[in-house]
């Protein structure tokens, strides 16, 4: 078997993407995993949360009790007598999510014990903990007295910590760091000398572990926190207000420090991002060394944007010279910042760029904004940022670390191709679609199509992207001015796709995740075949943002498939509603069916073993009924979602009444003239343009 | 001090890093709805920014203003945290004269050693100014109630009289001549918008974009609203409201902000943009004259000035008066037997108004300006102050100083 590069399935022990289809089943079954970490189920051990009624070990409680509930994994909340109950406030957002019912069986589920920090509850051998996650305060001998009590109880219980910043090394036990908001944010970080089945086991949950390295603070920390220590020293040099600061940095960088520290809970945030600097600091020097500013407000716990009666007032803009000082000082910092994460080897590349994404809004991830400059651009804006604060140029910069961004490692983020000589598999790990995607996927095509492969299954990389969204539309806010801009993104997005279906003998497309829409869909739908797991959804939402679907949705999809799936995809196209998968079956995709039968099919399919799907025929001709349908389009009281109705038909007619070869290009005109109409920029894509360009 | 002593030897004000908003004239933008306040220490941060003056250089901070603004209780420390670091500091108010009397007691913090660097941060919204209302027990209506802007514009309460009344009056002592006042305005009309025109103030002067509170612009202040150009003839087709006093001769209420530094003479040369440039303090005087004569008072005071430091205004390079009537100018240009046109370039309190505490300290950074521009020179900044009070400074600019 080949790869272009490692897959990150591999990083946790569970080999490739394309072992899943050979193999016609996942690497790791949950209940085995279940039972390896918390014994069989005549003597199922507990899960154990110490910490549990702060943020972090409330939200974790949440997270994992409501998906070990159905195995029988009991979970123990374990907190100081007098903690403020933390679990409670949770019971709504349980309710929201899965019902009362559900949420009933998962509270019931779990256990909150009380202790003095000195000594375990008797009541707690009666659950056998297996595993410990520990989220108690961050002081270092205080953890480390917390494991030896749990140990002498329990001595072959399982300890992790969450902690914010301390080594594995230092703590003596393995680390699962996760990442805010905890009781919904999938990731965490995982220390530990091997892939252990507590980490697989969260994988298996349908959760997001990234094996780390062992060194001071982590990958997500690093981005973050050094991002704010960054806007903090442009504070310090120019006097922006913080809460400006966070608009530039959104506009050139992805997330809003500020807001998020406000957010997360300005007291807390402040203290764990003060402690990862000042622990970077001691290791790293000035660049990470925390500003007098931060250790105040750390002191403080006072937000950062101004009170409501202090609303800000005086607007700030920076002309291009002074921009160019911001980036400096900003993008600066985090690519030194960077290059001792990448010098250290802290976590595989696509890995350490898609974390900031995942969890921070970054966009695009570190190393995706690196490649975009290249290392000279790198070096130079760094050396610049030395000029602004010498400080930092004395320890923590590798710029050799840049030499190497024309390896695949580098260059493969986000798209990564496999084969076994006859099949390829390219994965997609990130949930929306953009022209980073765009280009590895161009790239991974070509590298399968010079290693003589030609049938490919594309479907997401079984890890880091849970779903695929479709288009990242903060890639449209250019189109919203520049219909050569928004042609460029559609024209080019629709060759991408065209590939799957020119230029493999079978291409399939496999939907794992929870859905496929947008300009996703579109792409899949360009394989010669599709499958699907039967939960998953299927949509084409753009009418709802609005936009018209850029990448041959208004046509493509006609053409494959008969005059009844023609008026269902019309009612997908004008109706913005998402189906189940197993509802489409026939007149939109080949097969549906449960996560093995649905792996099994797809790879019957792509191997070409014997199978009963029939090769769609896309007709190349105009299409003479679907005009017909377009009759019975009635209007709304929206006249946003009207225009956006009347685009998407006008788009259907001109380009299904063209042939194949001219739809292409129709097709990417209508959808970049209506980029920059009154409605798309009233709509959810202008607003979010207004919101970021500032 | 003809010789060179000075009364802060060790404070200088570092060249190029003041700023002033512009003067709106009251109730034309969106200034006349905000907390004056905030804009102040907002403004000032980005003045400061755009300066390349780190906030966190300074170690002390002297506010001025006459109006009341909402939580004036909190003063420096709460400006200043507007600016994004809390400082200590305390606020200053001597009506007319606060723009200037801020920016001495700015330089005393420094010349005593208490402190290393303090910003001086002057402000007002005269348009909307509150009401106060005050429980008086022995006066029949109980409670008595001000508008803080006019009824104490109309109203003296020692001496009883108006400020324009005043006006009149001392026109009327000095005998002035309608015919030159109105030539003296039109003049200043002139001089300000030559500054105009040769980007002079754009040097000082800067723009700002005042956000509502949704976050979305409810105005740019970009400009002196409200200041537009007089003619000879117009002004001489005014109505008098008091001897030599017409609606053109006289200043508007405006609202605005300015700020500069006093610090060490190190400081000055770290933060300055031009090290070279030189300013120091060299004196300063203030007098209180006869009941209802105010606009004279501000000449004694620079006569005083002139006496106790041995220097003519042939040694004075530049002067910058507050001149709220022209008559102000006018007794200047009699009593010392100085020609008007040689005063006041580049415009003045007459023609961009008067939010009062900012005032004198917009005139004082212009003087500056001005005499870096010559190459050196003292400078002398003047004006009156409610009370019948005048105040003098005398500030030089290092010879050898034009860029």
């Amino acid at each position: 078997m080949t790869t272009m590069r490692q897959t990150t399935l591999d990083t946790l022990g569970l080999g490739t993407v394309l072992d899943i289809f050979k193999n016609g089943a996942l690497p790791a079954e949950t209940d085995d995993l279940v039972d390896q970490v918390f014994g069989k189920s005549s003597d199922r051990g507990a899960l154990v949360i110490s910490g549990a009624s702060g943020i972090v070990g409330a939200g974790k409680t949440m997270q994992l009790g409501s998906r070990l509930e159905s195995f029988g994994v009991p979970v123990v909340a374990l907190d100081m007598a007098g903690a403020p109950d933390g679990i409670g406030r949770h019971y709504p957002g349980l309710t929201r999510a899965f019902g009362h019912e559900k949420a009933d069986a998962i509270m019931r589920n779990i256990a909150r014990l009380s202790y003095d920090g000195k000594q375990l509850p008797p009541k707690l051998k009666d659950y056998s903990p297996r595993l410990l996650i520990e989220a108690i305060p961050e002081i270092l001998e205080l953890k480390k007295a917390h494991y030896t009590i749990f140990r002498a109880e329990f001595p072959d219980i399982d300890i992790r910590s969450v902690t914010s910043g301390f080594p594995s090394s230092q703590l003596g036990v393995g680390i699962t760091h996760p990442a805010f908001p905890h009781e919904i944010n999938k990731v965490w970080e995982i220390v530990e000398p091997k892939s252990s089945a507590t980490t697989q086991l969260l994988w298996a949950l349908g959760l997001i572990p990234i094996p780390v390295s062992d060194d001071w603070s982590f990958v997500l920390d690093v981005l973050f926190c050094g991002l704010t220590q960054a806007a903090l020293r442009y504070h310090e040099a120019s006097n922006m207000p913080y809460w400006k600061i966070d608009k530039f940095v959104r506009k050139f960088v992805g997330p809003n420090p500020f807001r998020a520290h406000d957010a997360i809970g300005a007291k807390g945030a402040n203290f764990l991002t003060w402690s990862c600097l000042h622990h970077l600091g001691k290791e790293y020097g000035a660049l990470f060394t925390p500003t007098d500013d931060l250790v105040e407000r750390k002191d403080s716990g006072l937000n950062w944007y101004p009170p409501n009666h202090f609303r800000p007032l005086v607007n700030w803009k920076l002309d291009a010279d002074e921009q160019d000082t911001f980036k400096t000082w900003v993008l600066g910092a985090l690519f030194q910042m960077t290059s001792v994460m990448l010098k250290e080897k802290r976590a595989h590349l696509s890995h350490m760029n898609i974390i900031g994404e995942l969890c921070a809004q970054f966009s695009p991830g570190v190393l995706a904004h690196l490649r975009s400059l290249g290392a000279d651009r790198v070096v130079g804006l760094v050396d610049a940022y030395h000029a602004f604060h010498p400080a930092a140029a004395k320890k923590a910069w590798h710029p050799g670390v840049f030499d190497n961004m024309d390896d695949v490692d580098w260059q493969q983020l986000y798209v990564n191709a496999e084969h076994d000589g006859a099949v390829g598999v390219i994965t997609i790990g990130r949930e929306s679609y953009n022209s980073d995607v765009d280009a590895e996927l161009n790239r991974a095509i070509d590298w399968l199509r010079s290693e003589k492969i030609d049938r490919v299954i594309l479907t997401g990389d079984f890890h880091l992207s849970t779903q695929l969204v479709g288009a990242d539309t903060s890639e449209f806010f250019p189109a919203l001015e520049s219909t050569d801009r928004g042609f460029e993104i559609s024209h080019g997005w629709s060759m991408t796709a065209r590939r799957f279906h020119d230029e493999f003998e079978v291409s399939v497309g496999f939907v794992n995740g929870k859905r496929c829409w947008g300009g996703c869909l579109e792409l899949f739908l360009h394989c010669h075949y599709m499958v699907s797991v039967e939960d998953a959804t299927l949509s084409f939402p753009e009418v709802t943002l609005p936009v018209v679907p850029g990448v041959e949705g208004c046509h493509w999809p006609f053409r494959r498939t008969d005059e009844d799936g023609q008026a269902m995809v019309m009612n997908l196209l004008l109706g913005g509603r998402p189906i189940r998968a197993s509802d489409a079956t026939g007149w939109f995709i080949d097969h549906a069916g449960s996560l093995n039968d649905a792996i099994t099919v797809a790879w019957k399919i792509a191997s070409g073993v014997d199978h009963t799907y029939a090769l769609r025929k896309v007709e190349e001709g105009p299409l003479a009924g679907v005009s017909g349908l377009l009759s019975h389009i009635t209007p709304t009281k929206d006249p946003g979602a009207d225009a956006a109705r009347q685009a998407i038909v006008d788009t259907i007619r001109a380009s299904c009444e063209a042939t194949l070869a001219d739809a292409l290009t129709i097709q990417a005109k209508h959808s970049a003239g209506f980029m920059t109409s009154p409605a798309v920029k009233k709509g959810a894509v202008g607003s979010a343009a207004t919101k970021t360009l500032v | 001090m003809k010789n060179g002593n000075s009364m802060f030897p060790d404070v200088r004000i570092p060249y190029g890093t003041w700023g002033s908003s512009y003067f709106p004239a009251w109730q034309t933008s969106a200034l006349a709805e905000v907390n004056l306040g905030q804009f102040a220490g907002e403004a000032a941060a980005q003045i400061l920014g755009k300066r390349h003056v780190p906030v966190g250089e300074l170690d002390y901070m002297v506010i001025g203003s006459t109006v009341p603004w909402h939580w004036k209780f909190w003063t420096a420390p709460l400006v200043s945290s507007c600016m994004g670091r809390r400082l200590p500091g305390f606020h200053v108010e001597q009506a007319c004269a606060t723009g200037l009397q801020a920016v001495l007691v700015g330089a005393a913090q420094i010349q005593t050693g208490s402190h290393r660097a303090a910003a001086v941060l002057t402000f007002d919204r005269t348009s909307d100014s509150p009401v106060g209302v005050f429980p008086e027990r022995r006066a029949y209506e109980r409670t008595h109630s001000i508008s803080d802007v006019w009824d104490n514009f109309g109203f003296d309460p020692a001496a009883g009289s108006s400020m324009i009344t005043t006006a009149g009056t001392a026109a009327r002592k000095y005998k002035l001549d309608r015919r030159e006042v109105d030539e003296l305005t039109a003049h200043r009309y002139e001089q300000y918008f030559a500054g105009r025109k040769s980007g002079f103030l754009d040097r000082v002067l800067f723009p700002f974009e005042v956000l509502n509170l949704q976050g979305r612009p409810m105005g740019t202040i970009d400009d002196d609203f409200g200041v537009r150009r007089v003619t000879l003839d117009g002004l001489k087709a005014m109505r008098e409201l008091d001897t030599c006093v017409t609606s053109g001769t006289q200043t508007h209420a405006s609202d605005g902000m300015a700020i500069l530094l006093t610090t060490t003479r190190e400081k000055a040369r770290e933060l300055s943009t031009r090290p070279e440039v030189d300013i120091q303090f060299v004196a300063r005087s203030e007098i209180r004259t006869r009941p209802s004569l105010m606009p004279e008072a501000p000449t004694l005071a620079v006569q005083d000035l002139l006496q106790r430091t041995g220097l003519t205004l042939k040694d004075i390079a530049v002067i910058k008066n507050h001149n709220p009537f022209a008559v102000n100018d006018a007794i200047f240009s009699r009593v010392l037997d100085y020609d008007w046109h040689n005063m006041n370039n580049n415009g003045c309190s007459l023609v961009w108004g008067h939010p009062q505490g900012p005032t004198l300290t917009r005139s004082l950074i212009e003087g500056l300006e001005e005499a870096v521009d010559l190459g050196g020179g003292n400078v002398l900044v003047f004006g009156c102050a409610a009370g019948d009070v005048g105040i003098a400074a005398v500030f030089r600019v290092s010879e050898g100083a034009a860029s």
